[in-house]
């Protein structure tokens, strides 16, 4: 194939203008057109479709089914409703304490393993591990961990006088949001330490050093030159993070269902609950839209702040 | 621009043949569709009828599934049934975007509880005439009136039932208790037979063993208690009937077993029915599917399990799930589906569903002579379920059928309320009142 | 004196790493030790650290009685399919989006990257009647597409930081030995981002293994076209819960992706953030 790729160049080059300066436009939107039609395709008519059943007060969706009305009943039924005001604020909350944690871990990890020391390579290895767990997986094994009655955690916890009686993780509100936050930050960490490792990499020793010999002790050295050097790569793994914090499905689905009371329903939970479990598609759809909206402009918002490092 | 053209192609083939190269070649068997159909004979390709159900490997009923699809098949060569399992935690989901897309299975096989939404949206064939022109006489079928759907038999009725109790002996007799036969004994039972062995701090044997996450299950654990009282979600014309001081009673009992912790807490019903196969659930209301388990364990602990009947004035009974027919295919199609459904309602078979899966089949005298030495506990089986019939109990509360998960979502929420904010179940009561009635008011 | 200090700071930082992998990786380990307890001892107390009487044959039973086998090639076919067709895709992008500042490229790039914000839970039910369309209903074919929908995005936004970090003077002294743009791409610029192109891939591979939500809806009714996450979810069944089993299936579903995790590993760092590090 490349045989004839190349053939067609050499003869190209004589006659066909496309490679020409004058023609880049044209190559580069060709170069784009795949990625392009592949998600307009796959992408677009679903949200047409979405938009379309927002607007109808519709229970199942059916293939050559009549059409409902278009209303508002959805929109107005959502921003009266308290569930969808307590699944957003649930939804920042998490996207706000799994995204620091994550952050956290990330940068600690990475700069525990940029130190030299014996067993490097396998201590990177080990400290990212978890993001090669699906997350089915991770949600299962951790469910394992802190079941409330016969769970590792809590005899654990038990044997070493933290608690007195075993907790019931899923049954209080807040104990089931920590137990999300914990395996959201347990699956989400590595993905955010590879990537400031190899910020961290890129920082140049001669910084350090100069700033030693300044005089700058070790958290002005972090504070000066880690921070500011790191701040691009932070903000793409940032976006990354919370747009995955955002969409998640499984992991939550798996370990609480949203509950209890509601205490970890975010919105993408309660879209799937509304559409397959109650069978309100149509309010499920303007659940969904709204969703979108809401990360499209926090998306928007991060890529201005960040633009510098991405475009 | 000819060239341009032709860049493209190339480009369009370079991803094809990368495609092409990589690509899903199983996809290939995958293509059978309902297309095939009507032509099916003519090109001698085997029709195929889809079968999904939850039950295709559980031991006992799927026993008697498989029995039933190798008849079937070898009676109507060329004709292939293709039984799928799908999770009973996904079941309602899988079924539901199956049908919106018009590629659902031609048997269908629902928990009576998801019938009546599949009914209603006219998904399913109205039996009555197919009922008619053959030999099946449904006159005291258990459970059958839950079939009529908007006054059209949608389904056929493949399990009623009544709750039992299983019990663990040993601890009884350690305990020096008797087994209880009301909800005060069984209360004082489950709390003296809730011990941390050890002394650890850590409660290693509970009283009792209830499924304590959402899902339609905790609604049904929770019936134990409610028609304990005599009370219901409904009243007899369907309308919400939840402040009454019965129910009130009944959640005050329900609050009291998982505040005190006697059951193990935030596990499904498969991780519960696990923990009393091992020794560490004293007592466990269940249908009589929980047989199955029972025999599963270990040669010690299935030497001290025993049955009885429940320490409740009535058993919680009803429905248990139900065989239909998609109404949108081919007459041809329906006729097989029919014949299977001819097949496994007949009297042979309805005795080898006692037999096999050690329940009391729906038809009416289909008790196989050697059904006590395959279930010992038979009688007990039937007198639940009798109990239970007479007392006109369900699982499915009148007036909220199509609603019924999210009826079940409000009552989970309101539990969970009362018991982590400790509220008194009065006050929840007259907040389920008003959440159903407004659900109700909905439609 | 301060020898003294650094050697107590050394075995402070040994103790760390240690500590630290220990307390990270354990719950893979325990999801090991779980499979290989009998059953009556799932919950004994106090739990057993080590398999002390290993049943190796959980795992037997799990590759065996069950379509386990089925289930791996089949997630193996989805991830590898839609990885390399949107590799083939995003590179180009990911290429244009680098290297031509034409109008509305910026455009291009952002309406790629929001496709990536979608609610998977929104969009599955128009994607399926859209599938049922195409008669791709129970066909692998099915996600490899829908698959390829999430990968694209990343991995074109991720190879394009990469091919930003490589100087635009190599393909131009390429260009000048009368290689055009794309063999250019082929020859100088593919190859030097061989990292950035296996972190990228293995992330998307990684994604496509994940997928659970799409899997489920579109492959539900074939049972032998499940894939691994479907095939695991489905054992945690109704009326009994095994959970030595689980652990077996839960690992071996994830044993392909950790094997290529230890192999790939050292293009991660680097591979996936050139761009955004520069």
């Amino acid at each position: 194939m490349t045989e004839t790729m190349k053939a067609e160049s050499t003869q190209a080059h004589s006659r066909f203008s496309l490679w020409r300066p004058s023609n880049q436009s044209l190559l580069a939107y060709l170069l784009m057109l795949p990625a392009v039609l592949i998600t307009l395709a796959v992408i677009a008519y679903p949200i047409v479709s979405a938009i379309d059943l927002s607007f109808q007060e519709i229970k199942i969706v059916q293939v050559g089914r009549e059409r409902f009305p278009w209303t508002l009943a959805n929109y107005a039924h959502l921003f009266t409703s308290s569930e969808f005001w307590k699944a957003t604020w649930v939804t920042l909350k998490l996207v706000t304490i799994a995204t620091l944690g994550c952050l956290v871990l990330g940068l600690s990890t990475a700069m525990l393993v940029n130190q030299r020391f014996r067993g490097r390579t396998i201590a990177r290895i080990l400290v990212a591990l978890p993001w090669a767990v699906p997350s089915v997986m991770a949600a299962v094994i951790w469910w394992w961990m802190f079941d409330s009655s016969f769970g590792l955690i809590n005899w654990l916890l038990v044997k070493a006088h933290i608690i007195s009686s075993p907790i019931a993780w899923f049954s209080s509100p807040t104990t089931a949001f920590f137990v999300i936050c914990v395996v959201m930050i347990w699956k989400g960490y590595p993905f955010v330490s590879v990537m400031l490792l190899a910020g961290l990499q890129s920082i140049p020793g001669d910084l350090y050093e100069a700033a030693q010999i300044d005089g700058a002790n070790t958290w002005n050295r972090f504070r000066y030159i880690t921070l500011p050097s790191l701040s691009p790569v932070m903000g793409i793994a940032l976006i990354l993070v919370i747009l995955w914090v955002f969409r998640d499905f499984a992991i939550i689905w798996l370990l609480t269902g949203g509950g209890p009371i509601g205490a970890t329903r975010t919105l993408a939970i309660m879209t799937y609950e509304q559409a397959f479990g109650f069978y309100n598609m149509g309010y499920a759809a303007s659940i969904g839209m709204v969703t979108l909206v809401i990360s499209l402009i926090a998306s928007i918002v991060m890529i201005r702040r960040f633009s510098t490092s991405i475009y | 621009m000819y060239k341009k053209v032709l860049l493209f192609i190339l480009l369009a083939g370079m991803l094809l043949t990368v495609a092409a190269c990589t690509g899903a070649q199983p996809a290939a068997d995958t293509a059978q569709t309902d297309g095939t159909g009507g032509a099916a004979d003519a090109t001698g390709a085997p029709i195929v009828l889809k079968f999904i159900s939850w039950q295709v490997d559980e031991s006992g009923v799927g026993d008697w599934w498989n029995k039933a699809i190798a008849e079937f098949e070898s009676a109507h060569p060329g004709v292939k049934i293709e039984f799928t399992k799908v999770g009973r935690d996904q079941y309602v989901d899988t079924m539901t975007t199956l049908f919106v897309s018009g590629d659902a299975p031609e048997i269908v096989h629902l928990a009576s509880f998801e019938y009546p939404q599949f009914a209603d949206q006219g998904w399913l064939e109205d039996l009555d005439p197919w009922v008619e022109q053959s030999d099946l006489d449904l006159n005291g079928w258990a459970g059958q009136e839950k079939c009529v759907w908007n006054g059209e038999t949608d389904c056929i009725m493949l399990l009623y039932f009544g709750f039992v109790m299983v019990y663990n002996q040993g601890m009884f007799e350690e305990a020096g208790l008797d087994v209880p036969t009301n909800y005060e004994e069984y209360l004082a039972a489950a709390r003296a037979l809730t011990k941390d062995t050890d002394g650890d701090g850590i409660i290693e044997q509970f009283g009792t063993g209830h499924h304590t996450v959402a899902g339609n299950q905790y609604l049904t654990e929770m019936l134990n208690y409610v028609v304990d009282t005599g009370a219901y979600w409904t009243d007899a014309e369907g309308k919400a009937a939840v402040n009454t001081p019965e129910m009130i009673e009944a959640l005050g009992h329900w609050k009291t077993i998982l505040q005190e912790n006697l059951t193990p807490l935030d596990l499904g019903a498969g991780d519960i029915r696990q923990l009393l196969a091992e020794g560490k659930i004293a007592m466990h209301p269940d249908g009589p599917w929980i047989w199955g388990i029972v025999k599963g364990a270990e040669p010690e602990v299935f030497e001290q399990l025993k049955f009885a009947r429940v320490p409740f004035t009535v058993p919680v009974g009803g429905s248990s799930n139900v065989i239909a027919m998609k109404k949108d295919m081919s007459q041809e199609k329906k006729e097989l589906v029919w014949d299977f459904i001819e097949l496994i309602t007949s009297q042979p078979y309805q005795e080898d569903f006692a037999l096999l899966g050690g329940m009391p089949a729906p038809r009416p005298n289909a008790v196989p002579a050697n059904i006590y030495e395959e279930v010992p506990h038979f009688d007990l089986l039937v007198e639940a379920q009798q109990e239970a019939a007479a007392a006109g109990i369900d699982r499915l509360p009148k007036g909220l059928e199509t609603d019924y998960n999210e009826f079940a979502k409000i009552v989970i929420e309101q539990m969970q309320n009362m018991i982590i904010n400790d509220l008194p179940p009065e006050e929840v009561a007259n907040t389920l009142q008003q959440l159903t009635e407004e659900l109700q008011a909905r439609e | 004196m301060n020898a003294l200090k650094k050697k107590a700071g050394r075995v402070l930082l040994y103790v760390t790493v240690v500590f630290t992998c220990i307390v990270l990786v354990f719950p893979v380990y325990w999801m090991f030790n779980t499979s290989l307890a009998p059953t009556m001892q799932l919950r004994a107390f106090p739990p057993r650290f080590f398999p002390v009487d290993p049943q190796w044959n959980i795992y037997a039973k799990v590759l065996f009685e069950r379509p386990m086998p089925t289930w791996l090639l089949n997630s193996t076919i989805v991830a590898l399919g839609a990885t390399m067709i949107s590799m083939v895709v995003s590179v180009l992008a990911g290429y244009s989006l680098s290297r031509y500042r034409v109008k509305g490229s910026k455009g291009v790039g952002i309406f790629i990257l929001t496709s990536r914000m979608l609610p998977a839970t929104l969009i599955v039910i128009p994607l399926f009647v859209l599938f049922r369309q195409a008669n791709l209903i129970g066909s692998l074919w099915s996600l490899v597409i829908a698959h390829t929908t999430f990968i694209i995005p990343f991995a074109t936004w991720m190879l394009k930081g990469y091919f930003d970090s490589i100087p635009v003077d190599l393909e131009e002294a390429a260009m000048i030995d009368g290689c055009n743009p794309i063999s250019a791409l082929y020859r100088v610029i593919l190859p030097l981002s061989a990292p950035g192109i296996a972190a990228t891939a293995l992330y998307g591979f990684i994604l496509s293994w994940d997928d659970f939500v799409y899997a489920r809806t579109f492959l539900a009714s074939r049972q032998s076209a499940w894939t691994v996450t479907v095939g695991i979810s489905t054992i945690k069944g109704e009326y009994i819960t095994g959970w030595n089993e689980i652990m077996a299936a839960a690992l071996l579903g994830a044993l392909p992706i950790l094997v290529m995790y230890l192999f790939l590993e050292r293009y991660l760092v680097g591979g996936l953030s050139a761009g955004a590090v520069k």
